[in-house]
């Protein structure tokens, strides 16, 4: 338990470092020649390991609507807003707002999508963050 | 956190925005992991994304080198975001299906995420520029935690 607690905590911090490091590298070029970095240095680290532990194409992905592959593209535009957020705003305000963003318009797919979704708990937490964005925004 | 200037509603709303798209991602290459698994998902999204960078990069005809000094000067280590990205795949993909489950390694990785970019700001980590949180900062940094940590553990089934 205790190793996937710091596990959990390591997932944390690489996020924060990759958004350093293509904050770093967009501050040379731009956010989204940075972006296109990010995505061709992952996809040949994880070719690499696919080939190395297999199970890179199972037979599952024939049936896959073609939409649910639009991951790729929007995740293309997330790292470079990401780039080009944390040299506006730095680390600490983009990681904030980004997971409050990420919170919120969770809260609304799940109101839709899901079958369990806990209204009230739900509701605390986005006057929380909202709350938290406004004092952001909002300086003496 | 930078309490020189005042943040900007655009920069509050492109962020906000960010997360938004975020969740997106998630969601779809969590589809396509229902199908093949994190790796296949992960390696999917990361080859749809390299093709679709560089469409966006002709079209808008973004810059390959910043202008100036800064563009000359790209420290081998900066390209390594994309290994970064990778290995956050894998190391998730163990911990959500080890009791934490997903609600806690989110809970977890949330705070390693916050306690690291308020070190990285505070030592300019990887080349960036230093920061220091006013208290309004601080409160606010507070609060968005407190809301995060209800929907996730209170709010998420």
């Amino acid at each position: 338990m205790t190793i996937n607690v710091l596990l959990a905590i390591f997932a944390g911090i690489l996020v924060g470092v990759s958004r350093q490091l293509n904050g770093r590298l967009s501050l040379s070029t731009s956010p989204l020649v940075a972006s296109f970095w990010n995505h061709i240095v992952g996809f040949t680290a994880l070719t690499v390991l696919g080939l190395a532990i297999g199970g890179l194409v199972p037979e599952g992905p024939r049936n896959v609507p073609w939409f649910d592959y639009i991951g790729g593209p929007i995740g293309v535009v997330f790292v470079a807003a990401g780039s080009w957020l944390l040299l506006r705003i730095g680390a600490a305000n983009t990681a904030l707002l980004i997971v409050g963003g990420q919170m919120v318009s969770g809260v609304l797919l799940d109101w839709f999508l899901a079958d369990s979704f806990s209204p009230a708990p739900s509701a605390i937490g986005v006057a929380l963050i909202l709350g938290g964005m406004a004092l952001m925004h909002k300086r003496a | 956190m930078n309490s020189d200037r005042p943040m900007k509603l655009m920069d509050l709303l492109a962020a906000f925005a960010a997360g938004g798209l975020l969740t997106l991602m998630v969601h779809f290459n969590g589809e396509l992991g229902r199908y093949g698994g994190a790796l296949f998902s992960s390696w999917t999204a990361h080859g749809t994304g390299t093709i679709a960078a560089l469409i966006f990069i002709l079209i808008l005809r973004s810059r390959w080198r910043a202008e100036g000094n800064i563009g000359l000067a790209i420290p081998w280590w900066a390209y390594l975001g994309g290994l970064s990205g990778a290995l956050t795949v894998m190391v998730t993909t163990s911990a959500v299906n080890s009791p934490l489950a997903l609600s806690g390694t989110l809970a977890l990785g949330l705070g390693g995420q916050v306690v690291f970019s308020l070190a990285a700001d505070h030592w300019g980590l990887f080349g960036m520029p230093k920061r220091r949180p006013s208290l309004r900062d601080l409160c606010a940094l507070g609060l968005v935690m407190a809301g995060s940590a209800v929907i996730i553990l209170f709010g998420l089934g």
